[in-house]
């Protein structure tokens, strides 16, 4: 990513999408939108004093919402480039309210309320189109409850879950006992309030609240208007510390999860969505669970596959190993439903088709191996590009050349190809490079420039 | 004929193409549609088999 | 000595959580310090300039700026003082943010001690550093591609269209390797020799192609860049040729079975046989039975070959177009069918009835006289196909002289004898050495179309390199002193760039510049402390540490 950002030979556009493209290959003429980020891309240094102070708390996309950031933001620490971002739906200086903290507190004059879009033509010889693809929603499906089980994560939100970077900080922390550890914190700063309040009532009549609360409920202050309000604060302090209290011992039995399952297929080979095998994703539960066997050596992995295909250099190698090291088990089978159980946990139902019984088996955690979806924009983008897509969804291309799309002069790679992992997505990355510099070479010169 | 190429997609397929195209002296033009590139690799804790870190 | 050193506050990122100012005025006191200045952000451009300013207007001829990661930063801050005029190698960069700022967030008065320590050590380093100029090597535009099956050959057609010339070299009377022997391809059942052949066509159309039929690399040498070959043709005679870069497209080959599942090449057969027979159309059997991962996934060859699931299922569909009578039942442990189009094939098989069974490892398939039996863990059940042939589905294994190919070109394979890459994700076509690259079944089974995007892909990656005017590299690489060396061998073996040779006439080792990358391995294991590593050599790194 460093290595992009500083190439003279790249300019990155960032926060940007392709607009329109006219002309044909040798001769294209590509309209690009520059979105307005409401900060000068020049001028910011990344430094990230303005997100320190923005007042603003909005849910974090970049960790599949698990964890929160500002309404100006970096969409990752490590970023390329740093530079920060106004989110207009969230910002209350661009929804018309006053706050402009951002503007004073950046001592590099970069933010820019009055930014507007921009567009950008680029006369190019060529495209590659590597806009890869989406992660499947997995609440489409609804026996799997994903969203109403909290316990049921994707792949892709277990991943943050399990970085150190991320919003747990590496910690397998589930995402229930996370809602209650939040809830505390909330009734926590409630109750700190009420008591400073209390505080102010035992000060003034030199006697304890509760001592109070015993002789007021006797009848013993009746017309006091103001000791009628310290009763009313006590009452709305009980009502908070109570279930506080039930919470915090709740909380204390919190454990991280080590009884993980992982469900295959999630939208993939599946008629309803997508029939086609995504590739990578049996080989990211193994890693998954590998790596959180590693954070806790007592983690033990179920992983629930119709096939487990480890077609890759080593992963066969990779998937005995975490068999034989990692805690991990491999059941045969398309899991046919989740509920939830005692505790927030997550049950498995599913056939064990060795053993030829439906079982159930309660885990910690769920963690749901969600399909390589086409993305969202996939039919806009290549109306755009004038290019064709095929029957699942990806680009098409050529059998004789398979990286070509429909259009002479674009060319495609990745998972904007197909579903595939990381080394393939690399080779056909250097592929499509090759192809577009193949046609873009004279052949009676060797240089390029 | 013009000789630059524009890239639409900042993970790791747009990203490798870019690098390669630049290192051979073509002038690119890499788009992404998010504020930072890296794509889904970026939210990536390590990866397999050899459980290095992701980009 | 006049050094300049600049502190930078990295907005609040440094400056909120240790005293830049102090740490700027205790550097202006150190010995040889004759100008200090702190930055809000010494990489904007205001900050840029300040070094440059600095340089001239005081005469630095040493610049040591702190502030955040080498990484990120040192290439910049370096070429900016190139920019002012000051040998690039002249700059040293001290960590103050992600090694102090960010580590010791609340301990202000200890993290500013801690900076003017690293400031102090980065200043007495700064004094013993010496100019460097930048390795700079010629490149032949002039690839050597071993191996001329659809990687090979898709590599070199793609690199002769962008103007590079390509010598290949082939060990078979015809190029077209793997392709030649196949029936149909999947997923669309092309036919296999002439797709092969309109690759071979476009290749011989190529007047920058060089091929070289019945030939094997006999031997390599002088070093990448500049790499003189000898190619031995079938007639005997011998050819040198000089090339920049290398290409390893040898493929692999089917297992042959010997000793598994009664194999017998009659009624027992591998699927590479069952392609001749569909080719020459001598399948006759109409109870065919397919027993997948036959030799592989095994203890004894453990990886999965990718590419044999494709293939079966294909040639049941094939086989049943042919004849529709005919019964094809396939037992398989996964079905790796990986992707949209394969996984569309499976699911057209088994509309089209082609049946699929389970086995287990522990209990694999027994092949008897006219049938096959297995163990159905599905039903519990002991199961009897019969059957007129059995095809076994074995996995591509190297081969056999890759292990040469790889001792020739001091490149590693892989504990099943496939080339290894540098790295398994991020670089599946480089050889961590320089200049040579892998692609096709020669770094792990392929299809036709992985093996040509990574052909094609191996041409983007050699015009990295051989579009450049020349090879300019970093200054930072070892130097052995043949005055002290032993001759021990002992950085050889550390080396994983491959860039030390030894000389038997000097009876010393020598390093190669253009491939050393400055790891400094071997200069850790020198017991002579004849091997030392530019900007990183004993002198300068122990007045850094004498400084702590």
């Amino acid at each position: 990513m460093l290595d992009v950002g500083r190439h003279p030979n790249i300019e990155l556009m960032a926060y940007s999408e392709v607009d329109k493209v006219e002309g044909e290959a040798g001769a294209f003429k590509v309209t690009v939108r520059r979105k307005a980020r409401y900060v000068d891309e020049d001028r910011c240094t990344g430094c990230g004093a303005c997100a320190e102070k923005c007042p603003t708390v909005v849910s974090d996309a970049f960790n599949e919402g698990l964890g929160q950031r500002r309404a100006v933001y970096s969409w990752f620490a490590q970023g390329i480039p740093s530079t920060h971002t106004i989110d207009a739906d969230h910002c209350r200086q661009l929804n018309g309210k006053k706050c402009g903290i951002c503007k004073k507190v950046c001592q590099a004059d970069a933010i820019d309320f009055e930014q507007q879009d921009r567009f950008i033509d680029i006369d190019a010889g060529a495209i590659i189109v590597a806009s890869g693809y989406d992660v499947f929603d997995a609440s489409r499906i609804p026996e799997y409850q994903y969203r109403q089980i909290p316990n049921v994560i994707t792949a892709i939100e277990f991943e943050r879950l399990l970085s150190a970077s991320g919003p747990t900080s590496g910690h397998l922390h589930r995402p229930s006992d996370l809602a209650v550890e939040e809830e505390i914190k909330g009734l926590e700063k409630k109750a700190a309030k009420a008591l400073k309040m209390l505080g102010k009532f035992e000060k003034k009549y030199e006697k304890g609240s509760e001592e109070f609360y015993l002789e007021y409920r006797d009848g013993k202050y009746e017309g006091d208007e103001d000791r009628r309000k310290w009763a009313e604060k006590y009452e709305a302090y009980l009502a908070v510390s109570g279930p506080l209290e039930e919470m915090k011992k709740e909380a204390e039995a919190f454990d991280v999860a080590k009884r993980l399952a992982f469900v295959q297929c999630v939208g993939s080979r599946d008629f309803r969505f997508y029939p086609f095998c995504s590739g990578y994703c049996c080989m990211h539960s193994i890693k998954e669970a590998i790596i959180a066997n590693e954070h806790e050596p007592e983690t033990t992995s179920v992983i629930f596959g119709m096939d487990i295909r480890a077609v890759g250099k080593g992963f066969e190698e990779y998937k005995i190993r975490g068999g034989n090291q990692s805690g991990i088990s491999y059941i045969r089978g398309r899991v046919a439903e989740i509920v939830e159980g005692p505790g927030h946990n997550p049950v498995v139902v599913y056939e064990d088709t060795r053993e030829r019984k439906v079982m159930e088996q309660a885990f910690d955690m769920v963690i749901l191996a969600t399909a390589c979806a086409p993305s969202r924009d996939v039919e806009g983008l290549a109306e755009i590009l004038g290019i064709e897509i095929n029957r699942f969804g990806f680009f098409q291309t050529g059998t004789s050349q398979p990286l070509d799309t429909t259009r002479p002069g674009i060319f495609t790679c990745g998972c904007a190809h197909g579903p595939m992992d990381i080394p393939e997505s690399v080779a056909q990355a250097s592929g499509a490079a090759a192809r577009a510099a193949q046609i873009l070479t004279d052949s009676r010169m060797r240089k390029a420039s | 004929m013009n000789r630059d190429i524009v890239v639409i997609g900042g993970g790791i397929a747009g990203i490798q193409s870019s690098l390669d195209l630049a290192e051979m002296g073509f002038k690119v033009y890499l788009v992404e549609k998010l504020p930072s590139i890296g794509g889904k690799m970026a939210q990536l804790d390590k990866t397999f088999p050899t459980n290095d870190c992701a980009i | 000595m006049r050094i300049g050193v600049f502190i930078c506050d990295c907005g609040s990122n440094i400056a909120g959580h240790l005293d830049c100012a102090a740490v700027t005025e205790y550097g202006s006191n150190l010995p040889g310090v004759v100008y200090a200045k702190e930055n809000l952000y010494t990489c904007s451009e205001a900050g840029i300039v300040e070094i440059q300013k600095g340089i001239k207007d005081h005469n630095l001829n040493r610049v040591v700026v702190a502030s955040c990661s080498p990484r990120t930063h040192q290439p910049l801050f370096q070429s900016s003082c190139a920019a002012a005029g000051l040998n690039p190698y002249l700059f040293e960069m001290v960590n103050i943010r992600d090694q102090c700022s960010w580590v010791h967030m609340q301990e202000r008065d200890r993290a500013t001690e801690k900076a003017k320590d690293l400031v102090r050590m980065g200043v007495s380093k700064a004094a013993f550093l010496e100019p460097q100029d930048d390795i700079e090597a010629s490149l032949i535009p002039r690839v050597l591609v071993i191996g001329a099956g659809v990687a090979g050959l898709s590599a070199a057609e793609t690199m002769a269209d962008m103007g590079l010339e390509v010598v290949l070299v082939e060990k078979e009377a015809e190029p077209g390797g793997l392709l030649n022997d196949l029936y149909r391809l999947s997923p669309y059942g092309e036919n296999s020799s002439e797709r092969i052949g309109e690759i071979i066509k476009a290749v011989s159309s190529k007047p920058n192609v060089t091929l070289y039929t019945g030939s094997r690399v006999e031997d390599i040498g002088g070093y990448i860049w500049d790499v003189d070959i000898t190619v031995r043709q079938g007639g005997g005679e011998t050819v040198k040729e000089k090339v920049g870069c290398v290409v390893v497209a040898t493929g692999a080959v089917p297992l042959t079975p010997e000793g598994l599942y009664g194999y017998n090449g009659r009624d027992v057969i591998t699927q590479m046989e069952l392609e001749e027979r569909l080719l020459k159309g001598e399948v006759e059997a109409k109870g065919i039975v397919m027993i997948q991962c036959a030799g592989a996934r095994s203890p004894e060859r453990e990886y999965c070959s990718r590419i044999c699931c494709q293939t079966a299922v294909k040639n049941a569909r094939l086989l049943r177009e042919q004849s529709p009578e005919t019964r094809v039942h396939i037992l398989y442990r996964d079905m790796q069918m990986y992707g949209t189009e394969n996984e569309q094939m499976l699911w057209d098989a088994r509309g089209e009835g082609v049946r699929f069974d389970v086995f287990l490892p522990d209990r694999p398939p027994e092949v008897g006289e006219g049938k096959v039996r297995f163990y159905q863990p599905l039903t519990g059940e002991r199961v009897e196909i019969p059957c007129e042939l059995t095809v076994l589905s074995t996995p591509l294994v190297p081969r056999e002289d890759s292990a040469s190919l790889s001792q020739l070109l001091r490149v590693p394979v892989d504990q099943n004898g496939f080339f290894l890459e540098a790295h398994a994700k991020l670089r599946p076509l480089d050889f961590a050495t320089d200049g040579i690259f892998v692609c096709g079944s020669a770094r792990y089974p392929a299809n036709v179309e992985e093996a040509r995007s990574q052909g094609l892909g191996v041409s983007s990656r050699i015009a990295t390199i051989l579009f450049k005017e020349k090879l300019v590299t970093s200054a930072i690489v070892a130097e052995i002193d043949p005055a002290t060396c032993v001759g021990c061998m002992g950085c050889m073996e550390m080396c994983p760039y491959g860039a030390i040779d030894y000389l038997p006439e000097e009876g010393v080792c020598r390093v190669n510049r253009i491939l050393c990358k400055g790891c400094g391995c071997c200069a850790s294991t020198c017991p002579s402390q004849s091997a030392m590593l530019k900007g990183f050599k004993p002198n300068q790194l122990l007045a850094q540490i004498r400084a702590v």
